[in-house]
């Protein structure tokens, strides 16, 4: 009976279940305000500058009350549900390693400041649905991965998956930290070269720019494949050798799949935010839209013992598979 | 339009609110084990020879 990686099959310490139920508060704190803030986000997103002179003011003023409604709610997601991201980036600067955890701070910082700003001053774009969205998406990844592995029991199968998990986070935490280090320094670059030439546009461009650096779907990657992998081991754990080694190829080739999957479509929205059309419903539409091929490649994996056991020539293509 | 002073921080309450009652029902135990429930029934101590029969997990 497939079992779900939700249940408790062992005696939890006391520290264990705090944790369940710290990451489980912060979640679901993530999603509310998410869908809170893309709520007051709306109004920003649909505005143009044509229209009556009145209409427009009023628009705006609206739209300056939201921002702030934003604010508010983005605060508790970026300093409650973001800790454990603070966590890591903290104990990275401690060991003087790079983890995914960094670059992820960063873009968290990038956007969240300059809206914070733009709110305050009462002009400028906002970014408080990239954040949070980016904040509840990967919480979630995590949390379903940090259950799959607290419901797997330590063991052969346990220590294999960590054999398989290793290598490919610290690439993925290779890739992210390079990708938005070159991210950055190209936004400085095109903000300056805006700066020389129509200098009203250089601070709109670069934080769009800062803000496309967001290695939302690169942070997702690894997580969520791993997360799918333990899903399906949980879910069948009478499965084979054979099985198992087929399983885990096929994740790391899922992973990898993600991760540049995502490099390449961080690099081909590039340019947009260089010549400044990326506004924040755009951000915010690109970012949702990685992030789901992303969940959805790895939910492939979730899916491939039960092809497994349906069909096993036509998914591995072996012949002697059929037994 | 001067009711959107009234309605944002209405809508901000509620918000917090909903906050509120996932944290009281998330530290209070309830999604710690969603098969809890379902299976409580057959965890029962049915036998008749003690005094007291209680739930036990």
């Amino acid at each position: 009976m497939p079992t779900s990686i939700f249940s408790i099959n062992r005696p939890l310490t006391a520290n264990e279940l705090t944790g369940r139920r710290r990451d489980l508060v912060r979640l679901g704190l993530a999603w509310l305000a998410m869908m809170q803030v893309m709520m007051f986000a709306l109004p920003g997103y649909l505005r143009i500058d044509a229209g009556p002179n009145d209409s427009i003011e009023v628009l705006d003023w609206a739209i300056l009350l939201m921002n702030w409604a934003s604010l508010t709610l983005s605060i508790p997601v970026v300093l409650y549900s973001a800790w454990p991201i603070w966590g890591g980036l903290r104990r990275a600067l401690k060991h003087r390693r790079v983890t995914m955890d960094v670059p992820v701070s960063i873009s968290i910082v990038a956007a969240f400041i300059p809206s914070a700003i733009a709110t305050v001053r009462g002009e400028g774009e906002v970014y408080f649905d990239s954040v949070t969205m980016f904040v509840a998406f990967l919480l979630t990844a995590r949390y379903f991965e940090q259950r799959a592995r607290q419901s797997l029991q330590i063991g052969v199968v346990g220590r294999a998956l960590r054999a398989l998990s290793e290598p490919l986070r610290t690439e993925s935490d290779r890739v992210a930290t390079v990708f938005v280090l070159t991210q950055m320094g190209f936004a400085f670059v095109i903000a300056a070269l805006w700066w020389l030439t129509k200098p009203e546009y250089a601070l709109d461009v670069l934080v769009a720019l800062l803000v496309m650096s967001c290695p939302c779907a690169l942070s997702l990657a690894i997580p969520t494949s791993l997360a799918a992998t333990h899903v399906s081991l949980a879910a069948y754990p009478d499965m084979s050798k054979v099985e198992r080694t087929q399983l885990f190829t096929r994740t790391r080739t899922v992973a990898r799949q993600n991760l540049y999957g995502s490099l390449g479509w961080h690099i081909l929205t590039m340019p947009l935010a260089a010549v400044g059309l990326v506004t924040p419903w755009l951000a915010a539409l690109l970012m949702f839209v990685s992030s789901m091929a992303v969940i959805f490649n790895a939910w492939r994996l979730y899916r491939l013992p039960e092809r497994m056991a349906k069909a096993p020539r036509r998914v591995f293509g072996s012949p002697r598979a059929t037994a | 339009m001067e009711i959107l002073y009234l309605l944002l921080p209405l809508s901000l309450f509620v918000v917090a609110l909903i906050g509120g009652v996932l944290w009281w029902a998330v530290f209070s135990g309830q999604y710690d084990d969603p098969d809890a429930a379902s299976l409580s029934i057959l965890r029962d101590n049915d036998s008749t020879s003690t005094q007291t029969s209680h739930l036990s997990s």
